[in-house]
């Protein structure tokens, strides 16, 4: 990127300016966005981390009470570290954070297994009309979560008609209840996840793909490697750097799911498959606790934010950042 | 006029190019086949393309099978709920190609859901006050396309969901832009304070903070309450321009970026002042990557579901809440569902893939090139 040498251009011949620009103006061109965002995303966060130390309910948060402590949290009372105890005493937070790590581990090797397939499919040299096939492949990118994912609760409907009750009627099989199975319910959720990453982690596989040095390939040809050989010691060395970061991101997105168990079953059968956002939603909203809600949803902030530092130690993600 | 001129002349090359590809693998295969007769290469390496080539195909109509599955559903028309209708089939009900003879243009293909989707289409009568003449215009209503006539009763919600999302995209796309396009200049073109800083949080936020939004949303909808916003769609609106930021601001950040500094080198010469050069030269040239935040900020206010099926009320819902509103009702014939999540989806994805093409070089970047 050619981001530094240009920025420098313009600094050197501004130094030589007479009237030079004034510093810090600039930054009246950021405040307002940075303001803007801050208010909606800070704020909210602030609060939260208040919320959790109270026991919020619907019934007392939105009362008419005295002093600011009263305009906050209505008749709210301070509790402390309370509802982070029963937290960490509740099975069914612990389910939901086994199932999202499960979650994350498994459809994270899908979403890389599938990418790479596919990537190394609509890149060989043996196949036509590649080009073509890979437009095509990646338009579920452009497709809203909420119409990819209604689309897929339907196929996976319990009723005659859902597309992979027909697949398995098709192949002889009896007809499943997919939705109201825990394991059943899980890997639909895993399929759906992996068709909604999969156009992702195609473009940045392909992009890697084609960076790989032809003359790797000739030299092991030469060797005799096969082609599994050459892919195992040529090819997935050379990418294996962009996939990671890639799979790190992809994994980010996978421990937020929300979405998905919200439209298929709501987290269901049973509440067993409600993943970490769903499950804070679902104490707050549906059990009017918003105290608990705040804390988990806060613990679920702070797996983020271990996701953050990963990717950016790992991927050096910021590095335009740096170049300016 | 320019752009839209572009677009027009990538459209035709693209479209060419998938014209062209039969005949070039026509010339390609015949001289295949040439080289085998004259025993130059063996009978492997003749149809290993073919097989490899219908892999591919069929690789890549086992992912799109969903979206087909959609389609023709949809074209089935039909009455049959979610729960009672038939099997899957490869073409549409009644499908008939030769129809197109006998003047059929959609060759026996059933659209009553897609008339079902999108209703009556009325312009509704006007009164026009002219007060200082003391009389009224009123025009008379005009019907430009009624489903009774084609046998549907009680369409659907669609049009007024999409006014809704409308009204709450727009004003999402004007603030958003307000704060987007001066910070993006000024994080591309100036030296500031705590430049670095802001600009790393955003990128941070841009790759691993989605759901980050959800998580707040307690306190959101709490504070909402509080202050009496709920239901508020210009509340949301400003919600959604305020979560774009980060993203937008980056992208646009480095689209101007790669605007040569030796046009600004020029104008400072001749003495153009630190706002022209920005008026004329900077903004000008970065209309592209204009277009692509407008479309990104615009289909973020008009697609987020999660926000708005929490504060919105059913009067206020937008497309997305819609769509899965009729998910919930069982009764829903499962034909009119899939007319009404493509009529939802379809003009999006269209939209989107043409932006993306503004940012394929953003998806690479960074650490990204191993």
């Amino acid at each position: 990127m050619s981001t530094s040498t240009v920025a420098q251009r313009v600094r050197e011949f501004e130094s030589k300016l007479p009237d030079k620009y004034s510093d810090n103006v600039a930054f009246l061109l950021v405040a307002p966005g940075l303001f803007f965002f801050s208010a909606f995303m800070f704020i909210p966060m602030g609060y939260l981390i208040m919320m959790s130390f109270t026991d919020a309910e619907l019934s007392t948060v939105f009362q008419d009470a005295p002093g600011l402590w009263g305009s906050l949290f209505g008749t709210a009372n301070f509790v402390g570290l309370e509802n982070y105890t029963t937290l960490l005493a509740d099975p069914l937070f612990w389910n939901s954070i086994g199932v999202t790590w499960l979650f994350v581990l498994t459809s994270v090797t899908l979403k890389v297994l599938l990418g790479l397939t596919v990537a190394v499919v609509l890149t060989h040299s043996l196949v036509r009309g590649k080009r073509f096939m890979r437009a095509l492949v990646i338009i579920p990118l452009g497709l809203p979560a909420i119409f990819s994912i209604t689309v897929w609760r339907n196929v996976f409907s319990s009723a005659r008609f859902g597309l992979a009750n027909q697949a398995l009627t098709s192949l002889g099989f009896d007809q499943v209840a997919w939705l109201s199975n825990r394991w059943l319910a899980f890997l639909s959720y895993n399929i759906t996840e992996m068709w909604l990453a999969y156009p992702f982690m195609v473009i940045i596989t392909v992009s890697a793909l084609q960076n790989v040095s032809d003359e790797l390939h000739d030299a092991a040809k030469v060797d005799g490697a096969g082609f599994l050989a050459r892919f195992w010691h040529v090819t997935l060395p050379s990418i294996k750097r962009p996939v990671m970061f890639a799979a790190i991101l992809t994994a980010a997105a996978s421990f937020q799911q929300f979405l998905i168990p919200f439209i298929f079953n709501r987290g269901g059968p049973a509440r067993s498959n409600e993943l970490i956002i769903l499950f804070g939603y679902r104490e707050a909203f549906s059990g009017r606790a918003y105290g608990e809600g705040a804390a988990i949803m806060l613990t679920a902030i702070f797996f983020i934010a271990i996701f953050m530092v990963v990717a950016v130690t790992k991927g050096k993600l910021a590095e335009g950042a740096h170049e300016t | 006029m320019n752009m839209l001129k572009a677009i027009v002349a990538q459209i035709r090359d693209d479209t060419l190019e998938v014209l062209r590809a039969p005949a070039r693998l026509y010339r390609g295969s015949r001289y295949q086949l040439r080289q085998y007769r004259k025993g130059k290469i063996g009978l492997g390496t003749l149809v290993a393309p073919l097989f490899a080539t219908a892999g591919a195909l069929a690789m890549v109509s086992l992912l799109l099978l969903p979206m087909y599955w959609i389609l023709i559903t949809a074209l089935s028309g039909g009455e049959g709920s979610l729960v009672s209708a038939g099997g899957f089939q490869l073409l549409p009900d009644g499908f008939n190609p030769f129809l197109i003879f006998q003047g059929d243009w959609w060759m026996g293909m059933d659209l009553s859901a897609f008339v079902w989707v999108i209703g009556d289409v009325v312009i509704p009568s006007l009164r026009i006050s002219l007060g200082p003449l003391g009389m009224d215009i009123v025009t008379s209503e005009l019907v430009l396309f009624e489903a009774a006539n084609y046998g549907v009763e009680n369409p659907s919600n669609f049009t007024l969901y999409a006014w809704n999302s409308f009204t709450v995209a727009v004003p999402t796309v004007l603030l958003g832009m307000a704060v987007v396009v001066p910070a993006a200049y000024a994080f591309s073109r100036r030296e500031f304070i705590m430049q670095k800083k802001i600009l790393y949080g955003y990128i941070l936020f841009t790759q691993v903070g989605g759901g980050l939004g959800i998580a707040v949303l307690i306190a959101l909808y709490a504070l909402f309450v509080e202050f009496g916003l709920t239901n508020d769609k210009l509340a949301l609106a400003a919600y959604y321009a305020a979560l774009a930021v980060p993203f937008n601001t980056w992208l646009l950040k480095t689209f101007m970026d790669s605007i040569p500094a030796s046009y600004e080198e020029a104008a400072i010469i001749d003495g153009a002042p630190p706002w022209r050069i920005a008026y004329e030269i900077i903004l000008p040239l970065s209309k592209a990557g204009m277009a692509a935040i407008f479309i990104f900020v615009f289909l973020a206010g008009w697609t987020e579901f999660i926000v708005a099926q929490t504060v919105l009320q059913p009067e206020n819902y937008t497309l997305p809440v819609g769509l899965f509103a009729i998910v919930g009702e069982y009764s829903t014939p499962w034909a009119r569902f899939s007319a009404f999540a493509l009529t939802f989806a379809a003009p999006i994805m269209f939209i989107y893939l043409f932006a993306q093409r503004y940012i394929e070089q953003g998806l690479s970047f960074g650490g990204m090139e191993g």
